[in-house]
């Protein structure tokens, strides 16, 4: 258990560190490189609690291919921080505001916290069914029957997020030489090449 | 204290232990793959290769190596410090750590773990923050065209690599690797996948930055790349990291596809030779096509690479995927 | 596989699914030469869409493991928004060519944004839900920024989107803590559970509120409003009347059915928020339209105010509250659809106007127009013959029954403040010195059409308030029989 223990407070407070440095680095490549090292540290946490099949997807999805993409963007422009964060004193009291009513509001919900009386049975009504297979296993089973309709509706999400990322960026741009194999291969000598015997001293 | 010792020690020795030897069979196997490199390229090109440090030239990589290490490394001034030197360490010990799953021989893995395929997956995802971070901490236009080339290219291709693991699981019902080894594969189950080993293995060749698509490094238009301002120590650990890398992709292709460690062809007469033999056979086999298609095939001009990749490769993948699992439906042979 | 799986009750819905995916393919292969054709597709979709959902049985049922509640209020409300959908496909075909915007996307993610709708309204759990609204939602933004050249276009895209994933987060964290209370996202499950409460812990409350505040960002409820005018303003304005006919009914009806189903035992708790919301919203939008200029944003103002009435219904609490609720929004959306079918005429040398001012003397110069016009603006003033009234007497008397006085007389003295914009148009119209008058041969055959049904049904409703009125009734009072 003490393995474990250490472990947790190792993801855990990396993660909390990275996650700090990630909005108070003065590089915007910093930050974003302190974020992939938070998600990092979160897919540890899952695989901790048993569930690597989720840890991994978050490594992949986020690590693997969102952060790359918003590591490209933030390296291409040119931003400074410094820039974005002159006029940015003027919020803070409103921020802090809002950040300690929500802390509040927090210590609250802490504080007189009550599960429903029934919540155990409410909670372990769709898993009884999965207790001799794997978690990879049984996230399948349920996926993609119970909760087929909220998968599709996902992604139907994704599906509109693409054809908006192409609305809003492609453009048709004109001069543009493509390639087109069938063309390319098409092309036979006599199309485009015309043998003619020239007699010294004639020219063409 | 006795007791955790006695839980947890004995474990870590042995972990430690096994660990070492995989890490110094690597490094030994990569120093042995760029002279086995210059061996084969010089013959199919008609030369000798090394021939002068050792017998045959055997003694060509350790020379290198020495020459490497013993070099001064100059980090450029305009350079991002930590990033800079973070970058080939990156790479170099992201091509290490993933292979604590490989199955080597039956029991033989270091980390027998239930998703052992989308760890390796995750690790290969993330080689791409090495390249990137050392293009953009060079501070050099040349390293940073490199580095986006190369991260495009990368997260291009693994898409369709992505695709063609979802066939293989498909086949195997595992994402554990011995178990995707050792799952039965009959004839018909083979030519489904065979045209999948094919984009995997021209896929890898992509996911590595190998010729022909070796466009990140492509020394006659951007000088050797994201690698451009490193040197020494650190340019070793990236050339380190790029061949253990070649290995590593090779070691999957086997394990999903070559069947890993068992004898070739279902050939179980031969099944007395050690496993790890068989599987170090059919890795340098997939080893000799990396080398045969550099010294084969021009480089790919950018935007066919990209075709290739989103055009051919994704469409073809994913039609893959269904046609795979709409055959394993309707024979009623879905795994597990 | 699950116990209640029937795809049938989803057919409207799926229906759009793979007709929108299927005229994706012909867009990307025929360009956005198209756009035309693809539009009058996607009306004549969603046309059978609506005939489809009037062909199902309408008894109450939850199907696909619980997630997905169909009733008579769910098809009601859908029938709603489905011409609402279709009349803004209406007033768009024509002005996304003479904006030189005609993408071949833009009906497809109206019909996008329509099933996300859809399922909002049918959500039976918060996952459904959820999904719905994100499927709505960011459909809408894509719209708000379509213009992307425009830099209010953009701008509007981009407000629309930060504000909307903050607004969603807040949601989220609502139902977070609704399901770490309860350990369910299921609302009949959830609405079992809270009945059998002696007393309603705080986490939940504080999640109820936070749940509360997502959604009336979505129907611009103030104080949760700052993004209403300036999206209206920048956003194209087919895209505006597109925001202004048709996401606040999905929103409403989902609203009413967290409110009146799972939550209904929780009453005295949102009441509070509902009545604020609801005091807050026609306040704003009656004393902040005043000094408006534009049509569209006078419009956002006027929507916020709007939907102040429509909380109150809500506020009633009671059956005959939620079906007022209902013919209130019915009237607002065809009053909505023909008030921007009138701005999207305003052109004046192949430009988009929308200036008050740019009205001056239409009764002059376009008579039949200005009539139009005059007639919608009587109306959602709520002055007595128009529909308007109607809407608004429903919702005041639905109020007096439950003792709401103060709302009630709140809600008619901010009518009568909103009546001195609405008229001040009509002042504009009819008295003032005319201006250079509209391009002419500008208008299409669409959009007439929708301004000249808008503009009977507001008169026409006299004739016979109470068919309207007892369907909106039978509607709303399904959402009162207890969930099977």
């Amino acid at each position: 258990m003490i393995v474990q223990a250490l472990a947790f407070y190792l993801f855990a407070g990396i993660l909390t560190l990275s996650a700090l440095m990630v909005i108070s680095a003065r590089n915007p490549v910093h930050s974003v490189l302190f974020l992939i090292l938070a998600f990092f540290n979160a897919a540890g946490l899952f695989v901790l609690l048993g569930a690597e099949f989720v840890g991994l997807i978050l490594v992949i999805v986020y690590v693997g291919a969102v952060a790359v993409l918003f590591l490209f963007v933030v390296m291409m422009l040119d931003i400074s921080f410094s820039d974005l964060r002159k006029g940015a004193m003027q919020y803070v009291p409103i921020g802090l505001g809002i950040g300690g009513i929500l802390l509040g509001e927090l210590m609250i919900i802490y504080g007189g916290w009550k599960f429903a009386p029934n919540m155990s049975e409410n909670l372990a009504a769709p898993l009884l069914r999965f207790e001799s297979s794997s978690n990879t296993q049984s996230l399948g089973m349920i996926l993609y029957t119970d909760y087929v309709l909220a998968f599709q509706l996902a992604g139907l999400v994704l599906f509109v997020a693409m054809v908006g990322a192409i609305v809003l960026t492609h453009r048709t741009r004109a001069g543009v030489r493509r390639q087109s194999v069938a063309e390319q291969q098409k092309r036979r000598p006599e199309d485009v090449l015309e043998i003619r015997k020239i007699t010294s001293r004639t020219g063409v | 204290m006795a007791e955790l010792w006695q839980t947890y020690g004995i474990w870590t020795a042995t972990t430690l232990a096994y660990t070492l030897l995989v890490v110094v069979g690597l490094l030994l196997a990569v120093a042995y793959l760029t002279y086995a490199e210059r061996k084969v390229m010089g013959a199919m090109q008609r030369r000798q290769g090394p021939m002068t440090v050792g017998p045959f030239g055997l003694l060509q990589p350790i020379a290198d190596g020495l020459k490497l290490f013993s070099k001064e490394t100059i980090i450029p001034s305009g350079a991002n410090r930590p990033v800079f030197l973070a970058a080939p360490m990156v790479l170099f010990s992201l091509a290490l750590v993933a292979w604590v799953v490989i199955p080597f021989d039956k029991d033989w893995v270091l980390a027998n773990i239930n998703v052992g395929i989308l760890y390796l997956f995750a690790i290969s995802s993330m080689g791409v923050y090495g390249v990137i971070m050392a293009g953009w901490a060079s501070n050099s236009r040349y390293a940073f065209l490199g580095a986006l080339r190369s991260a495009s290219q990368m997260v291009s291709y693994e898409v369709s690599m992505g695709l063609i693991i979802v066939c293989v699981i498909l086949c195997s019902g595992s994402l554990n690797l011995q178990e995707i080894v050792l799952a039965p594969r009959p004839l018909w189950m083979q030519i489904l996948l065979f045209p999948m080993f094919i984009v995997f293995l021209i896929s890898i060749l992509a996911e590595t930055n190998r010729a022909p698509f070796d466009l990140p490094e492509g020394e006659s238009e951007i000088t050797g790349g994201f690698m451009v301002e490193y040197s020494a120590m650190a340019f070793a650990l990236f050339f380190l990291g790029e061949y253990a890398n070649m290995i590593l992709m090779s070691a999957i292709a086997t394990t999903l596809f070559l069947g890993g460690w068992l004898p070739p062809f279902g050939l179980s007469f031969l099944a007395f030779v050690p496993g790890i033999i068989w599987f170090a056979l059919k890795v340098c086999s997939v080893l000799f096509f990396f080398i045969w298609a550099r010294a084969t095939l021009p480089r790919f001009r950018y935007d066919q690479l990209m075709r290739l990749g989103w055009k051919i490769f994704l469409p073809l993948t994913l039609f893959w995927v269904i046609l795979t699992a709409g055959v394993l439906i309707v024979f009623d042979a879905l795994p597990g | 596989m699950i116990s209640d799986f029937n795809l049938v009750p989803l057919l409207p819905e799926i229906f759009m699914a793979l007709t929108g995916m299927g005229l994706l393919i012909v867009g990307v292969s025929q360009g956005n030469r198209a756009t035309p054709v693809i539009c009058a597709a996607a009306g004549a979709a969603l046309s059978i869409a609506a005939l489809v959902l009037l062909s199902l049985g309408w008894d109450a049922q939850t199907v696909m493991n619980g997630m997905f509640r169909f009733d008579e209020f769910a098809g009601f409300m859908k029938l709603l928004v489905l011409i609402g959908l279709i009349a803004s496909l209406a007033l768009s075909s024509r002005y996304l060519t003479q904006e030189d915007m005609a993408r071949f996307e833009y009906p497809i993610l109206i019909i996008f944004a329509g099933i996300g709708m859809m399922m909002m309204i049918s959500a039976n759990n918060f996952l459904t839900l959820y999904m719905g609204l994100e499927l709505q939602s960011l459909s809408l933004y894509v719209l708000a920024a379509f213009q992307r050249y425009s830099v209010r276009s953009a701008e509007a895209g981009i407000k629309y989107f930060i504000l909307g994933a903050l607004s969603s987060g807040m949601l989220l964290f609502g139902i977070s803590l609704i399901y770490g209370f309860s350990g369910t996202l299921d609302f009949t499950v959830l609405g079992k559970t809270i009945i059998g409460l002696e007393q309603i812990p705080i986490g939940l409350t504080i999640g109820l509120v936070f749940l509360l505040a997502g959604i009336a960002f979505k129907i611009s409820a103030a104080p949760f409003h700052m993004w209403t005018p300036d999206v209206y303003h920048g956003a194209p304005t087919s895209v505006t009347a597109l925001f202004a006919i048709v996401p606040k009914v999905a929103a409403f009806a989902l609203l009413m059915r967290l409110l009146f189903q799972p939550f209904a035992d929780m009453q005295e708790d949102w009441f509070q928020i509902i009545y604020f919301l609801s005091v807050f919203s026609m306040v704003i939008g009656a004393f902040a339209a005043i000094a408006q200029e534009n049509l569209k944003r006078l419009m956002a103002y006027s929507s916020i105010g709007n939907m102040g009435y429509a909380l109150i219904g809500i506020a009633a609490g009671t059956a005959q509250g939620a079906g007022a609720v209902v013919l209130y929004l019915m009237i607002y959306i065809v009053m909505t659809a023909g008030v921007f079918a009138v701005i999207l005429h305003m052109r004046r040398q192949g430009l988009a106007v929308a200036k008050i001012d740019n009205l001056a003397g239409l009764s002059k110069t376009e008579p039949a127009l200005a009539y139009g016009m005059l007639i919608l603006m009587f109306s959602m003033s709520g002055i007595p013959p128009a529909a308007g009234f109607f809407g608004k007497l429903a919702i005041f008397n639905a109020a007096m029954n439950e003792g709401l006085y103060v709302l009630a007389v709140l809600g008619v003295v901010t009518s009568v403040v909103a009546a001195f914009y609405y008229l001040r148009i009509v002042k504009v119209m009819f008295f003032d010195e005319p201006a250079d008058s509209f391009d002419k041969n500008e208008g299409s055959f669409a959009r007439r059409v929708v301004l000249i049904v808008s503009v009977l049904f507001v008169i026409g409703f006299i004739i016979k308030p109470s068919i309207l009125y007892e369907c909106a009734m039978h509607a709303a009072s399904a959402l009162f029989t207890v969930a099977g």
